[in-house]
């Protein structure tokens, strides 16, 4: 799918993709699926790119699924190249392309085949408008990236959607603490997996194969249970790595490889000579080869436009040089003008060889041009890292302190970024360093010099070498090495012979051409010059070098691996977030009706991490608690060490109370703890409630001759669920018209209050009301107590929290409907059952008779009849919310109303 | 080039019940620190742990959810048995009791997974030969009836363990491999990382009368 439509649906108006891929962003040896792509906007001086990379989550991609991640203006240091890698010419392989610019080198993948294609044109093409386009800073033209920019500065995070978690911290910690330290180490680790990698190769393609990626869902989400985030690969990855790299010496040995490292000046010569006499000398074949050239070309052409017809040739006669009797293949050709260096591994090596990349850096005028300088190839061969440099350093006697500079600056400005972080030349290995040096011969005159040649005495003339005078100082090529020269100085001979230079110059014979090297195990067997080769003025040079490499074993690297991983589990369980609660079993007591009961535990962070806690919904259930229970916070953040107090209160209402009462629930629930990304933990909460006649129902309470609390918990129940005679105890007690709670209640009100200003308006006090529900409830004192208001209010309450109202539900919509004819509002009530309508008919003639004292009450009918109609007659209450309006409201008073004006005795 | 090697590609969810006090925390804590927790407390929520395996060449993370036994928890541990690609489900030699319970346990195994989870029977304390109250035979022909895999094991020694959570994840991979588990399903216990490898050097590891992975 083309990735480009995603895209496009993230751009602002104006903008738009020219062109989008799929590609791998490559991370040290993790591949991490990315959107690359082209945006175009429309400047004053014409079209303006940038290119965009993108995250992704999901395959195939939707827009929502990309965050950005890297965004690079199109300008002068923009650049792509495709890289060349013979070892990964698989037709139908990704294509490896690095993409720099704005500081950044990023190395992609793009898969085989004509869409990549056509994006490394599109980007080809959007360089090639910039170039031709006024300078940047006359026209400003980038402003448009910055929104962008901004964007990915806060994405390096959120990429990933598991920032914060144990191994993230991991990570943190140990590139704070330890990475450093083993970062010289730290790049040959990248050989611990070239075997794996080998395999690896060819498998790419499966990744099309449909199925579904990860799908990371960040734990905690209110109605998951069991949910968990996986660490992300990119997170493990560096770790599992870090730590192969500590255990390395369990898991490989040494094994000897014979390199061959030469150099040769050749004077910008066609390649006329064979070079067997210098590349197949011995009769054991290399395992390696290195050959370096200097001046390989020295045609205009080279200078300004790196081109050769000279390379060509060259490595032709450095191919057919080689030894007969092994099978070699190329590793990388890399040249910068007349520098150029080869490298070749006998075949049944090649597959041990990874992560292969060239470099080059100028040194000539104006530190660019590539007259002077260095040219480098890297590569992890089995378990060690190899850096091969070949370098042409500044020419004439005096300049030596130029040279050490040319060394200084090729140290400095070589870069690999095949890896993550980018390496340097000395963060190998194994340093093999060859060229043209150009170190003469100091203080010394020529005559002295030839005569100490003749008579072989070179360790005399050493003393004079300004390269190992400035080695013992420790000016140059510090920690390398080199083995004792034996033979003749190679330079400079006049071409085609065995004679030193007799032009006008005359130049003093000197050692130009060296071959150093750096690393442990790393042992030169011969170092030599080969004067059979004329067609220089230089001649060439080799040293064979025995080096031991780290060989993997395999079985021992699969234990270690095992282990590794092993700890990084167990790191990753010790890493998962934890928490210890001060109580998880909470038992409230006399619990009673609109009585808030509160309770606190602690929860503290016991953990190593940052947690963040949730109480989560029970399966297929849509609130994480019972609605009797209420939980302050139901979720948080703790950081490790702190604590947090939860509070968790009991209050039973009107709503709940009716439930309880008649056993349909009880004050028992199991609150589910959930930490983001971890366990969760059980809250198990308790309360015995003490039973009320409020929330009790009209029928219960007639079957009750004493107070409620005196009736047996199994009873009451029976009672609730409407089987008032069967169990009863009390065969000869018969039911009561009314329930007496209202009988009491209202005959308290007819005897103390019929003339009370204000009755049903006022509020009464807390206490009373609780006292005169105690008094319901318990038959005591005998006398309800409080003041009127009290009274009143406790009469409202009581009526509001019955659970089937006194107009039974069923027949609310009914008297809405006939509410404006006392005639239908009468026959209605008439089939009401007796315990509900007996209720209606006491209380209808309390306010009847209340209001026979309106002058002393100043009660008004149209105000009681409001307040009680919205009580006696309820919707059900999942049905409240749709009809609780002013009109129905108006309704129920009108309702109640008419049995105020007229008589009415059922 | 594929993912590094360090990857795993699979995820696959597992959950531990059985009666409270057979030894599930041990199991797990055996399982992920190779160690016996003789003083392990009771587990009042669920408990959670991870290790990365091998199968066939394959790097599996095993996602483990240790549920609480207490059997009045029984209605909230339902809820975890959702997407568990594997069921471990344990039982005490020495305590008759927990085995009896099995079948109340299996019952919610089945009811409450999806077809495919694999569930794998374990018998465990066999160090404590001589309190045996449950034999050998008797549990085998309960697996065998029930379609069950089962081993004896011990949290304590270590017996055993690894191989009642591998052979559990094998069962899965070969679920995946022949096609009966499908990976889309949302419920399959089982996550698939796109970037990591797999076809060619696994399918040897196939037996020849199953058809290769069709995904
Ligand atoms: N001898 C023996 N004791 C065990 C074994 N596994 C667990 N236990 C003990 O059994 C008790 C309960 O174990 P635990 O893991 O907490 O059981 P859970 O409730 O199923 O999680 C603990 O006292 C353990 O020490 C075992 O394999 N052998
Ligand atoms: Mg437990």
């Amino acid at each position: 799918m083309d990735p480009s439509g995603p895209v496009q649906q993230l751009l602002s108006q104006g903008e738009k993709c020219v062109s989008a891929a799929d590609a791998y962003l490559v991370q040290g040896r993790a591949r991490v699926s990315r959107v690359a792509a082209l945006v175009e906007t429309e400047t004053a001086f014409g079209p303006n790119f940038g290119f965009f990379m993108f995250g992704t989550k999901r395959m195939p991609v939707q827009g929502s699924d990309l965050t950005l991640v890297t965004v690079i203006p199109v300008k002068e240091d923009f650049a792509v190249e495709v890289i060349d890698d013979p070892s990964q010419d698989l037709l139908g392989s990704d294509v490896p392309v690095k993409v720099c610019g704005s500081g950044q080198v990023l190395t992609l993948n793009l898969p085989f085949g004509s869409k990549s294609g056509n994006f490394l044109t599109a980007l080809r093409r959007a360089i090639s408008i910039y170039t031709s386009q006024p300078p940047a800073e006359v026209f400003q033209p980038f402003a448009w990236l910055e929104k962008y920019e901004l964007m990915t500065a806060t994405a390096d995070r959120s990429d990933w959607p598991w920032s914060g978690t144990g191994l993230d911290a991991m990570a943190a910690e140990i590139v704070t603490e330890g990475f450093e330290d083993n970062f010289a180490d730290s790049l040959s680790f990248d050989d611990a997996a070239s075997l794996a990698s080998q395999q690896d190769l060819g498998d790419s393609e499966a990744d099309g194969s449909g199925l579904e990626p990860v799908n990371v869902s960040r734990g905690g989400s209110a109605s998951t249970m069991g949910s968990m985030m996986a660490n992300p690969p990119s997170v493990r990855e560096p770790i599992v790595k870090m730590y192969m790299l500590k255990e390395e010496a369990k898991y490989t040995h040494l094994k000897t490889f014979r390199i061959f490292a030469g150099t040769w000046n050749v004077n910008g010569q066609p390649a006329t000579e064979s070079l067997k006499a210098w590349l197949a000398k011995d009769s054991t074949p290399p395992d390696l080869y290195a050959v370096g050239f200097q001046e390989l070309d020295l045609s205009k052409e080279a200078f300004v436009f790196n081109d050769s017809a000279r390379e060509e040739e060259w490595v032709k006669a450095v191919t057919h040089g080689l030894h007969p009797e092994a099978s070699y293949r190329r590793v990388r050709l890399i040249r910068l003008v007349g520098m150029m260096l080869l490298v070749f591994v006998r075949s049944e090596h090649n597959k041990f060889l990874s992560q292969i990349e060239a470099q080059t850096v100028g040194t000539g005028i104006m530190g660019k041009m590539g007259n002077k300088g260095g040219v480098a190839i890297r590569f992890d061969f089995h378990n060690t890292s190899f850096c091969i440099v070949n370098s042409h350093l500044a020419a004439h006697t005096e300049h030596y302190e130029r040279r050490n500079q040319d060394y200084s600056d090729i140290c400095a400005r070589m870069q690999f970024n095949l890896t993550q972080p980018p390496l340097t030349i000395h963060k190998h290995n194994v340093v093999l360093w060859v060229g043209d040096l150009n170190y003469r011969l100091s203080d010394i005159e020529i005559s002295e010099v030839k005569a100490l040649i003749e008579k072989e005495m070179f360790w005399a003339l050493m003393e004079h070498d300004q390269l190992k005078r400035q080695m013992n100082e420790r000016s140059v090529f510090k920690d390398f090495k080199e083995a004792s020269v034996n033979f003749i100085p190679t330079y400079k001979y006049d071409p085609g012979t065995d004679d030193w230079d007799t032009s006008e110059k005359c130049r003093v014979p000197a050692w130009c051409d060296r071959v150093l090297c750096k690393g442990d195990s790393v042992s030169a067997v011969e170092y030599r010059s080969h004067r059979e080769l004329k067609l220089s003025d230089h001649k060439p040079v080799s040293c064979l070098f025995d080096i031991g490499v780290k060989v993997i074993d395999e079985d021992n690297y699969k234990r270690v691996f095992e282990e590794v991983i092993r700890k990084l589990d167990k790191l990753e369980n010790e890493f998962l977030p934890s928490v210890s609660l001060s109580c998880v079993d909470l038992k409230f007591e006399r619990i009673k009706f609109l009585e808030p009961q509160k309770k606190t535990i602690s929860i503290t962070n016991t953990g190593q991490v940052p947690c963040q806690f949730e109480f989560i919904c029970k399966l297929d259930e849509k609130e994480y608690c019972k609605p009797w229970l209420n939980v302050q916070p139901s979720l948080g953040f703790i950081m490790p060490g702190d604590s947090y107090p939860i509070e968790l209160e009991i209050y039973v209402d009107k709503n709940t109370a009716g439930r309880l009462n008649s056993g349909e629930d009880s004050l028992e629930d199991i609150l589910v703890l959930h930490l983001d990304g971890g366990k969760d933990y059980f809250v198990t909460v308790q309360g015995d409630f003490i039973p009320s006649c409020f929330g009790s129902s009209i029928e219960a309470l007639c079957n009750m001759r004493g107070p409620i609390r005196e009736v047996p918990v199994a009873r009451l129940v029976d009672l609730e669920a409407g089987s008032p005679s069967e169990t009863s105890p009390e065969d000869s007690f018969s039911t009561l018209p009314i329930p007496k709670e209202i009988w009491l209640l209202v005959d308290h009100l007819y005897k103390h209050a019929l003339c009370q200003e204000d009755l049903f308006q006022q509020p009464g006090l807390h206490s009373e009301i609780e006292e005169i529900r105690d008094c319901l409830d318990t038959g005591m004192p005998d006398t309800i107590p409080g003041q009127p208001h009290s009274v009143a209010e406790c009469l409202l309450m009581f009526l509001d929290s019955l659970p089937e109202p006194v107009v039974p539900h069923q027949y609310y919509q009914s008297c809405l409907d006939s509410c404006t004819r006392f005639e239908l509002c009468e026959q209605l009530m008439s089939q009401v059952p007796e315990h509900h309508r007996n209720v209606f008919k006491y209380l209808t003639a309390f306010l009847r008779e209340l209001l026979k004292y309106q002058d002393d009450n100043k009660r008004d009918p149209k105000m009681l009849a409001m307040i009680f109609g919205g009580l006696l007659l309820k919707p059900k209450p999942d049905e409240a919310k749709r009809q609780n309006n002013q009109q129905t409201a108006r309704r129920r008073a009108t309702f109640i109303y008419q049995f105020q004006v007229n008589p009415y005795d059922g | 080039m594929a993912a590094g090697p360090y990857n795993y590609s699979y995820i696959f969810k597992y959950i531990i019940i059985g009666d409270m006090g057979v030894g599930k925390s041990c199991l797990l804590h055996q399982f992920t620190e190779k160690k016996f927790m003789a003083d392990c407390p009771h587990t009042i929520g669920v408990e959670f742990g991870t290790r990365i395996i091998e199968v066939s060449g394959q790097k599996i993370k095993l996602q483990i959810w240790d549920t609480a036994g207490q059997e009045r928890f029984r209605a909230v541990t339902r809820s975890y048995y959702r997407g568990a690609a594997g069921a471990l489900m344990v039982y005490d030699i020495t305590r008759r009791s927990t085995y009896n319970h099995l079948s109340s346990w299996l019952t919610d195994a089945r009811n409450l997974t999806n077809p495919n989870t694999v569930i794998f029977l374990i018998g465990n304390k066999c160090d404590l030969e001589a309190q045996r109250d449950v034999t050998y035979e008797e549990a085998k022909q309960f697996a065998d009836e029930n379609g069950l895999l089962f081993l004896e094991a011990s949290a304590k020694t270590g017996e055993n363990v690894e191989e009642a959570f591998l052979d559990t994840a094998r069962k899965i991979y070969q679920n995946i491999q022949d096609g009966s588990l499908d990976l889309n399903a949302a419920e399959s216990g089982v996550q698939h990382k796109p970037s990591s490898p797999r076809g060619t050097q696994l399918s040897n590891d196939q037996p020849a009368n199953k058809e290769g992975c069709a995904c």
